[in-house]
């Protein structure tokens, strides 16, 4: 009596198990377990066979206990290849030890295909229950949460303790300010900077009688300029200040990885914070009085010119005894330079020491924070531009505004940014270089205007300047370039691809270029619009209704023209099942509300 | 007319490094490519208004800069 698994119905298989329920035997429990794991693999499960197996299966197990635990250990041996082996040994002893005992075959061969059948159930059991999903979330907020322990770990290392409440209270008052973040994104940017920091420290140090100020100069300057960017215009022209008294060379690590771990901070912010620490690495002991202008450069310098700056400014300096002075100088004005052709801006501000030197040092103090400040937006809108020219203009401003005060100048650089930006605009156009700067800085400047709220501008401003620091760290790293990874693109592929289908004639590879340029600055107005549309709802994060206002007040979305209708037209089926909810039958709605 | 997937994870981290403390709703940022998508082509029917007014059959640079230039991103 075979058992016919076909057209036998499972009533009539359970019929004969019950019939001929096999005695357990602890003899060859091998053999029916090959056999069983053969047949599991053969036979689908039916849900009520291994049912009734299961039902069956309390019958066995008091008989079988003794056996099953014996058995187990050696099946486990021989046959735990997957969980489900693993479930079915529990249970498959109990069907083996009857199996192996049954003489027929019908028996051995239903309670070899029950054995299997039951573990699968089970296995497929635990196979749909699966662990909550909450990568994403989980994924970032523990992300941010890890990298700020590891900022906080790395600090408790290295500084001292002043230092850690400094960059407490630093922190403290950034997170009061809505746009300044704790985590930093970037994780390698800190130990970059940590690198070439030190890799400069340690070159230079060697090398200059005033090395030591001028490496440590460098490192605060990476240090002071990141520091800087990461507080906030919150009060910390004065404590700036008595911590940079406080910082001695060592702390220049902390200001470092405060830096760091904030990168999108407004210039203004920064530039109290580098101010101070700028001003403090630059001139150790003998430089205190300068201190203050000292670290208002620092300030406002970029991370890229920061570490080039301060490279060029400890090689150049070492030839005058004035070098002090003259970093901080350099330091300030090579700061202004920031994003644009780095080189020629560092050397032109060498050069231009001198002129500069001629400034009142003391006046430098008061300026150099709002100098720094001003130039800092101004290099920032000139990283394309020669250095030369922006580096006079720097200068020129920092005649002016060398007689004011740091606080004062905060509201004022505001103003002087906005207004230089006519300013601007016109050498900017007469340059010889690419037009894309002149209007990439209109259009920038434009809606920075524009947008009520002056820290989206503000950060902005630096995160241009910011991305050509990014790309020198780069190949450090690894000898790959990843640029994925530090500087986040849109696939220039993409961009191509969508262009051409939507300009419908051949473009110019120049004018692809062009187009990348306009789309990056894109993201950068989109990330500030939807930062403020989302603010303004009280939200933290961007959602669809955010998105809509902002296709609204762009003109694309219209009474006429509904959001659905624009999906629908321009995005591929898959994205458009995922937005617009679509009811179906059985009263649901994909994707489920 | 072949639609590409829009880079998703690509255009997160880019809002990232922009506004890190700034999160994107689950599909927020399918409408940020749509967006995108959009801003494209509205320059690209300016670049391609301006190269029929010179009366160049292809794209050139300067065509592309009197486009994006026109549009200064937010203001239509």
């Amino acid at each position: 009596m075979l058992p016919d698994l076909d057209n036998d119905t499972p009533r009539f298989m359970l019929k004969r198990i019950i019939q001929t329920q096999p005695q357990v035997s602890p003899l060859a429990p091998q053999i029916s377990k090959h056999e069983e794991t053969e047949e599991a693999g053969l036979e689908p499960p039916s849900k009520r066979i291994s049912s009734t197996v299961e039902m069956q299966l309390p019958d066995l197990v008091p008989e079988d206990t003794s056996m099953t635990t014996f058995y187990m250990t050696r099946k486990k041996k021989k046959f735990s290849i997957s969980e489900f082996e693993r479930a079915a040994d529990k249970r498959l002893p109990q069907n083996q030890t009857q199996s192996t005992l049954d003489s027929t075959s019908l028996a051995r061969s239903l309670h070899m295909s029950l054995g299997s059948l039951i573990p699968p159930d089970t296995v497929e059991k635990r196979g749909l229950l699966r662990r909550p999903k909450n990568h994403k979330a989980i994924d970032m907020e523990a992300f941010e949460g890890g990298v700020e322990q590891n900022m906080l770990q790395r600090k408790a290392q290295n500084y001292l303790v002043d230092s850690q409440t400094a960059s407490m209270i630093r922190r403290a008052t950034l997170m009061s300010d809505a746009e300044i973040m704790m985590s930093n994104t970037e994780l390698f940017v800190q130990p970059q900077f940590g690198e070439q920091s030190q890799h400069r420290l340690s070159a230079l140090e060697p090398q200059l009688p005033e090395s030591k100020i001028s490496a440590q100069g460098s490192k605060t300057f990476d240090a002071a300029h990141e520091e800087a960017r990461l507080v906030g215009l919150v009060s910390n022209v004065g404590t700036h200040e008595g911590r940079t008294q406080r910082y001695s060379e060592k702390n220049l690590i902390v200001d470092y990885e405060h830096v760091g771990r904030m990168t999108p901070v407004s210039p203004k912010t920064f530039v109290s914070q580098g101010e101070d620490h700028q001003s403090h690495f630059h001139q150790s002991d003998p430089m205190e009085q300068f201190s203050v202008p000292e670290e208002v450069v620092a300030g406002t310098t970029e991370h890229h010119a920061n570490a080039r700056y301060s490279e060029q400014l400890e090689k150049k300096l070492t030839k005058t005894p004035e070098s002090q002075i003259t970093k901080a100088q350099d330091a300030r004005v090579e700061t202004e330079m920031t994003a644009s052709e780095e080189e020629e801006v560092a050397e032109g501000s060498v050069e231009h020491l001198d002129s500069p030197k001629a400034e009142p040092e003391i006046a430098r103090s008061f300026g150099a924070g709002s100098l720094s400040r001003h130039s800092h937006a101004f290099s920032s809108q000139y990283f394309e531009k020669s250095g030369t020219k922006s580096f006079k203009k720097a200068v020129e401003q920092a005649g002016e505004l060398e007689d004011r005060t740091v606080t004062g100048e905060v509201e004022e650089m505001e103003e002087e940014t906005t207004d230089d930006e006519a300013e601007i605009e016109e050498p900017e156009s007469q340059e010889i270089s690419m037009n894309t700067p002149a209007f990439i800085h209109a259009a920038a400047y434009k809606p920075l205007s524009s947008l009520s709220t002056p820290h989206p501008a503000e950060s902005a401003v630096p995160k241009f300047p910011l991305q050509p620091l990014r790309a020198k760290p780069v190949p450090k790293s690894s000898g790959v370039s990843r640029r994925k990874m530090h500087e986040p693109e849109l696939a220039s592929s993409l961009i191509k691809k969508v262009f051409s289908h939507y300009v419908k004639m051949p473009v110019a590879r120049d004018a692809f270029r062009i187009v990348k340029k306009c789309s990056e600055r894109y993201f950068r107005q989109l990330s500030n619009d939807l930062e403020a549309y989302t603010q303004h709802a009280g939200r933290k994060t961007v959602e669809v209704a955010d998105l809509e206002v902002l296709m609204r007040r762009q003109g694309l979305v219209t009474d006429k023209m509904p959001l659905h209708v624009l999906i629908e037209r321009h995005l591929p089926l898959e994205y458009r099942k995922l937005l617009i909810p679509v009811a179906v039958s059985g009263n649901k709605i994909i994707p489920c509300k | 007319m072949m639609k590409r997937t829009a880079p998703r994870s690509t255009l997160r981290k880019i809002i990232k490094k922009h506004k890190p403390q700034l999160r994107l709703a689950a599909n927020a940022d399918l409408l940020v490519h749509l967006n995108f998508l959009l801003f494209l082509h509205r320059l690209a029917e300016e670049a391609r208004t301006n190269a029929f007014e010179s009366k160049s059959k292809i794209i050139k640079p300067e065509h592309a800069i009197a486009a994006a230039k026109l549009r200064t991103i937010n203001n239509f």
